[in-house]
């Protein structure tokens, strides 16, 4: 199946949702499967009715991203009939592997005198004093870079026009140079696409995949757009034949349809990812989030922060008011330094992403000293092979988990007694550093202000105080550092799922259907938002509306996104003061701009309950935590022996299958009636 | 606990970047949102820096410098800022680079004594004087290039002083933007402020104290160890920038021991009447640059690195200009020739190969003038070329080299704010200097006015391209043309011109010099290196 441009999509989508949505609301019936793909474990849930019923951890069997999917649903039975709803890492892994060594390339169209934009790319260099530096290799070869006569201004209208014949010529030259697929981005599109458009009509009858600038990211700063509709164009291939063998596969099995995350935390359909399969290059990071924000949700709460820590890295997001904080670009396939993307090393995209911080601060992280003897944690990890020297795989770099190990915070053996950890082994470890003791306590103290970093991120330097939030924590690692990373920020309150190991797949079934469309420079808000509402009914069955306009003061370099609660312009300019003076402490007596228009067509799905059979066990036994350089007594539980409303005062852990959860001295831990856990710290 | 001090200079690290994150985020300009021409840093009392984070490499020891020279000057006026004050100045002869920098200094207090300063540097795009953008190629001293801001109280009570704004604001074109960038430098500071305070009220002013120390000592101990593995003795390299027809000499002779690097500038051409001085500041910068770099290892940048590092320079010389002579250009084409020297007379002494010469010019554009509106608009913009050829492969193109590294201004904000239309922005081919591995391309950037306006162009490398290293090729000079009713004309290096409508500029920069002769080049499919 290949997808030509639009409409392709739309004709599929329309047949296949309105039907899904009939039957999931049938009592009992339903089964959705979650299926996320990371590049150790597959995460599986399935939710069978409205409760989740199965949740199961397997290593990913194929470095073939759609063959890995299959394989997962054959391990369950009882599926047919069901649904799929995905995560996947295609984008990424794409982008991590580089354009030289993918088979197709592609090509760029651009408005005479501009084809070098791609390359240039804003001129900086991703690091100060490295005589060495290198950028990221353009993803367009200078031989496959066209220029078309034509022009329109700032304003949009056309100054050279673009003559018919030379776009026919273009996309007949392109269709004998063989490009499968190409990019178009003209100056200015986004005021005005007619060109644009002109030449993709030329080349759509002649070239496989066919990706415009002002379809996929109508937006002004030439080098960012251009680049995200390069990356489109040359995802388009790659995701259009896993669909092909997605589709192939899925009726076998029968699965009714299918569906993926998007990096912005909604769920789209595989036609709408083939289309635009910019917008699934982070669909595994975005669940997570999704999952924190329904449970806030389902806990009376407005604003959390998720705190997702796993093997390699801990990653921070923010749910605001009940909405998940989005940012409008992303560097993929670059580095970040400290949770910072390094600014030109990688391509950016102009998409809505969860806005995540990432600090490498996972379990496997490494911890050692550097030649001046001072402690590093990470970046570099251990990962699963060899792993922890706790582990026994041959790791000998001590890394988090050891730590955690070491200083009492983690139970010698880990996933319910199936695996026993060496703990004599990860402290020699640690000896060769100093006191053990000692130096696994720092280290664990070196990655809290880390990941404090991270957090601080996406909190204070939006203009929002942590304190006012509460911590959502998850994966691995999570529970074991939240309460700490909380005291670190001051916050007061830590919630723990169930399941916080693969809770992010749990998110997969707590999303609902979203869809992007934008417009820059609106003019008039009401004529506008309809446009959009009709362009996102074309694409998918909106139920519901949400609106936010990217805002500056005229000059302004960069925007702060408004919630859009009027289509008044001047209520708009005056929402955008005011968060402007919460989040930079100032106003200016200014215009004020309405950059981009950004609509979201959104229809929720029905969510599962998570299961909840308390007990009363009681304390599992003790062990010896240390903390802040002494030995404390630790009281230890087992999470499935816990009763509703059982308080446990710390020092404590909560032992469950692949996590655990520190309650430090002076924290409380409560739970609450649906089993999630509710730390607090008692005031001073 | 063994090291806590680490916590604490990380901890104070994070603060210098996320002040850098808060100024450039509330910042109005462009110029600092979009190209990020600004630095952030944390200071002990005595002025030693404990952690900055520069975005600009001409910021790095100019901050050592320009705290340094304000908190004398503070000192001996009794003038020291009281709580709630921030100290405003500009003045290059103190701040050590060019007027265009307002350098913001913040007091931090805490528990009623002074425990440390915050401090941020902004380039202004325009902060008066005869041409728009203030980088004036025809300035004969230091009032031909804007006003001049002494240490000034700016905020009084945490308020911006309304009088000292209104000084400030009646000299320069576009007030509203000097003002909205300014509020979010004394924004960054307040941040700074409550989250140093907020260092020791967790941790205590010893403990605070005793980290800096040691993580000063820590880098300086760094460094030690990698002048330990150079070659030690005296190495020299001469260049030079373009004044008119004339070449002024820039001379370097570098003691390199176990102890640091100590740079002479004996034998610099003397100062000039023209804006080619580069002030004390500036020439420490660029030598701290070429140093830091040459080391090739990563450490936080602090005091314990600006002590292995020392500059003399002739009192009255280019390097080390008397005051009032004018600076604005010595900031940003000057210190390119200083870093080149510096990396030049390093190399026989470090144990890996230092690449060819960069492009060795920023290119400066200034545009500006006023909208039929009645408004004054000011454009300020620098242009990357190729950088040299190394051992390990091709310069790259197209890229800000050496002491800058700021992002360009999209074509599609530039239209949008000003009326210009620009013309073509694209690779030179052929630019980079032959050799074994190529130099990067320069770059072709044009564009044609809708209004009229005044252009100045302050550049330099237009006679002499970047030399190539062990037997590869100069780059190609850079140049600049001017097109108008069908007749070209090629400009010179330093220039300002009324023009009108319909005029084109047509940029065009160097080329990096090659690595190694060309012969022994590898084959190698000959596309742009990336």
């Amino acid at each position: 199946m290949r997808s030509r441009g639009r409409s392709g999509a739309r004709s599929d989508r329309t047949r296949s949702a309105p039907s899904r949505d009939r039957s999931a609301h049938h009592a009992g019936g339903t089964t959705v499967v979650a299926v996320d793909i990371g590049g150790t474990f597959t995460d599986i849930v399935l939710q069978r009715g409205s409760e989740v019923s199965l949740v199961l951890k397997r290593p990913t069997s194929s470095q073939e991203p759609s063959q890995a999917v299959l394989a997962a649903l054959e391990e369950l039975d009882d599926i047919a009939g069901g649904n799929l709803v995905h995560a996947t890492t295609i984008g990424t892994n794409a982008l991590l592997q580089g354009p030289e060594r993918l088979s197709h390339g592609v090509s760029l169209v651009t408005t005479q005198g501009f084809r070098d934009v791609i390359e240039i790319g804003r001129q900086n260099r991703p690091s100060l004093y490295d005589l060495e530096f290198r950028r990221p290799r353009p993803l367009v070869a200078r031989r496959d870079r066209y220029e078309v006569p034509e022009r329109v201004t700032e304003s949009g209208r056309v100054l050279v026009p673009l003559r018919r014949n030379s776009a026919r010529r273009l996309a007949v030259s392109l269709r004998r140079a063989g490009a499968r697929a190409v990019a178009v981005s003209l100056l200015h599109s986004y005021a005005n696409p007619v060109h644009e458009r002109r030449i993709a009509a030329e080349l759509r009858s002649r070239v496989p995949f066919v990706s415009v600038s002002s379809e996929v990211a109508p937006e002004p700063r030439e080098f960012e757009r251009t680049s995200t509709v390069v990356v489109n164009a040359w995802l388009m291939p790659l995701v259009s034949q896993y669909i092909s063998h997605l589709g192939g596969g899925l009726p076998k099995l029968g699965i009714g349809s299918a569906s993926v995350m998007a990096s912005s935390g909604g769920l789209v359909s595989l036609e709408e990812a083939a289309t635009r399969p910019v917008q699934i290059i982070e669909s595994g990071p975005a669940a997570g989030v999704v999952a924190a924000a329904e449970t806030a949700r389902r806990a009376g709460l407005s604003s959390i922060i998720s705190f997702d820590m796993g093997g390699t890295t801990a990653k921070v997001g923010t749910v605001h008011d009940g909405r998940v904080g989005l940012t409008a670009e992303l560097e993929v396939g670059g580095d970040s330094h400290h949770g910072r993307r390094g600014k030109g090393t990688g391509y950016p995209v102009r998409f809505p992403f969860v806005d995540l911080a990432e600090v490498s601060s996972g379990g496997g992280t490494m911890i050692r000293r550097d030649p001046n003897g001072t402690l590093t944690v990470g970046p570099e990890s251990a990962g699963s092979a060899p792993g922890p020297i706790c582990y026994g795989r041959g790791g000998t770099v001590p890394t988090l988990t050891d730590a955690n190990l070491v200083t009492g915070v983690l139970a010698p053996t880990l996933l319910g007694g199936e695996m026993k950890l060496d703990r004599a082994a990860a402290r020699r470890g640690f000896a060769r550093m100093g006191d053990p003791l000692d130096v696994a306590e720092q280290a664990l103290r070196l990655a809290d202000l880390e990941m404090a970093r991270a957090l601080r991120m996406v909190t204070v330097e939006r203009g929002l105080d942590p304190r006012h939030f509460t911590l959502v924590a998850f994966g691995g690692g999570g529970p074991q550092h939240a309460a700490r990373l909380a005291t670190e920020l001051r916050m007061s309150t830590v919630l723990v799922p169930r399941h916080p190991g693969v809770f992010s797949s749990i998110g997969l079934l707590l999303a609902d259907w979203r869809y992007e469309a934008r417009m820059a420079f609106p003019k008039d808000l009401p004529r506008d938002l309809e446009a959009l509402r009709r362009q996102l009914r074309r694409r998918f069955r909106a139920g519901r509306f949400s609106a936010a306009v990217e805002c500056r003061y005229a000059g302004q370099g960069s925007e702060l996104s408004v919630p859009l609660r009027t289509e008044d312009r001047r209520r708009v300019a005056r929402e955008f003061e005011r968060l402007h003076e919460v989040t930079f402490g100032f106003r200016l007596t200014r215009g004020v701009e309405l950059v981009t228009l950004r609509l979201f067509g959104e229809r929720s799905r029905p969510k599962p309950s998570f299961g909840f059979s308390p007990s009363s066990a009681g304390p599992t036994g003790t062990r010896t935590l240390r903390w802040m350089g002494r030995d404390l007594p630790l009281e230890t539980f087992g999470r499935d022996g816990l009763a509703r409303g059982a308080r446990i005062r710390g020092p404590a852990a909560i032992d469950e299958y692949g996590s655990t959860t520190l309650v430090p001295p002076s924290w409380t831990a409560t739970v609450l009636p649906d089993g999630l856990l509710r730390l607090e710290r008692s005031s001073r | 606990m063994t090291e806590e001090w680490e916590l604490v200079s990380k901890a104070t690290e994070f603060i210098a970047e996320e002040m850098g994150v808060a100024l450039q985020r509330s910042a109005l300009s462009p110029n600092i949102r979009e190209r990020m021409d600004h630095s952030c840093a944390v200071v002990a009392p005595s002025g030693a820096i404990v952690a900055q984070a520069e975005h600009i490499p001409v910021h790095l020891g100019s901050f050592k410098v320009g705290v340094e020279q304000l908190l004398a000057a503070l000192r001996s006026t009794s003038s020291e800022p009281g709580r709630r004050e921030m100290i405003l100045v500009n003045d290059p002869y103190i701040t050590g680079t060019h007027l265009n920098d307002l350098m913001v200094l913040a007091p931090v207090h805490w528990r009623g004594s002074l425990v440390g300063f915050v401090t941020n540097k902004a380039h202004h795009v325009d902060v008066g004087g005869s041409v728009p953008g203030s980088l004036n190629p025809r300035a004969g001293d230091l009032f031909g290039e804007g006003v001049v801001v002494p240490p000034t109280t700016i905020v009084r009570a945490s308020r911006l002083d309304a009088g000292a704004f209104r000084l400030l604001g009646s000299n320069v074109r576009d007030p509203e933007v000097a003002r909205g960038d300014l509020e979010a430098q004394i924004a960054a500071n307040r941040m700074g402020v409550a989250r140093v305070r907020d260092l020791f009220d967790r941790f205590g002013k010893a403990l605070v104290e005793r980290s800096w120390e040691e993580s000063r000592s820590r880098v300086s101990a760094t460094v030690a160890r990698a002048l330990g593995r150079m070659r030690h003795g005296r190495f020299s390299a001469a260049d030079a920038v373009e004044l008119g027809p004339r070449m002024l000499p820039i001379r370097v002779s570098l003691r390199v021991s176990g102890a640091g690097v100590l740079a002479d500038f004996q034998g610099t051409s003397e100062q000039v009447a023209a804006p080619l001085n580069a002030v004390l500041g500036v020439t420490y910068s660029a030598t701290a640059f070429a140093v830091r770099a040459a080391l090739a290892m990563t450490f936080p940048t602090n005091a314990g690195f600006y002590d292995r590092v020392q500059v003399r320079a002739p009192p009255g010389s280019l390097v080390n200009p008397d005051r009032p002579a004018p600076v604005s250009g010595g900031n940003v084409e000057t210190s390119q020739r200083i870093a080149d020297v510096v990396l030049e007379a390093l190399a026989p002494s470090v144990p890996h190969p230092i690449p060819a010469a960069s492009s060795g010019t920023m290119m400066n554009i200034m545009v500006g003038g006023r909208r039929a509106s009645g408004r004054r608009w000011a454009y300020y913009e620098t242009i990357g070329g190729g950088s040299g050829g190394r051992s390990s492969g091709n310069g790259v193109s197209g890229v800000h080299t050496n002491m800058t590294n700021t992002l360009n201004t999209p074509v599609e904000v530039a239209e949008k704010e000003y009326p210009l239309l620009f013309t073509s922005y694209a690779l030179r081919p052929g630019s980079g200097g032959v050799g074994r591995f190529r130099g990067g391309d320069g770059l072709v950037r044009g564009f044609r006015l809708l209004e009229p306006a005044t252009v100045s162009v302050i550049s330099d490398r237009f006679y002499r391209g970047p030399p190539g290293r062990d037997g590869g090729a100069s780059g190609r000079p850079g140049r600049v043309r001017l097109r108008f009713r069908n007749r070209e004309k090629q400009m010179p290096s330093k220039f300002t011109v009324d023009l009108e409508p319909g005029a084109e500029i047509i940029v065009e920069t160097p080329g990096g010099g090659g690595f190694g002769a060309p012969t022994r080049r590898p084959r190698r499919p000959s596309s742009p290196a990336g």
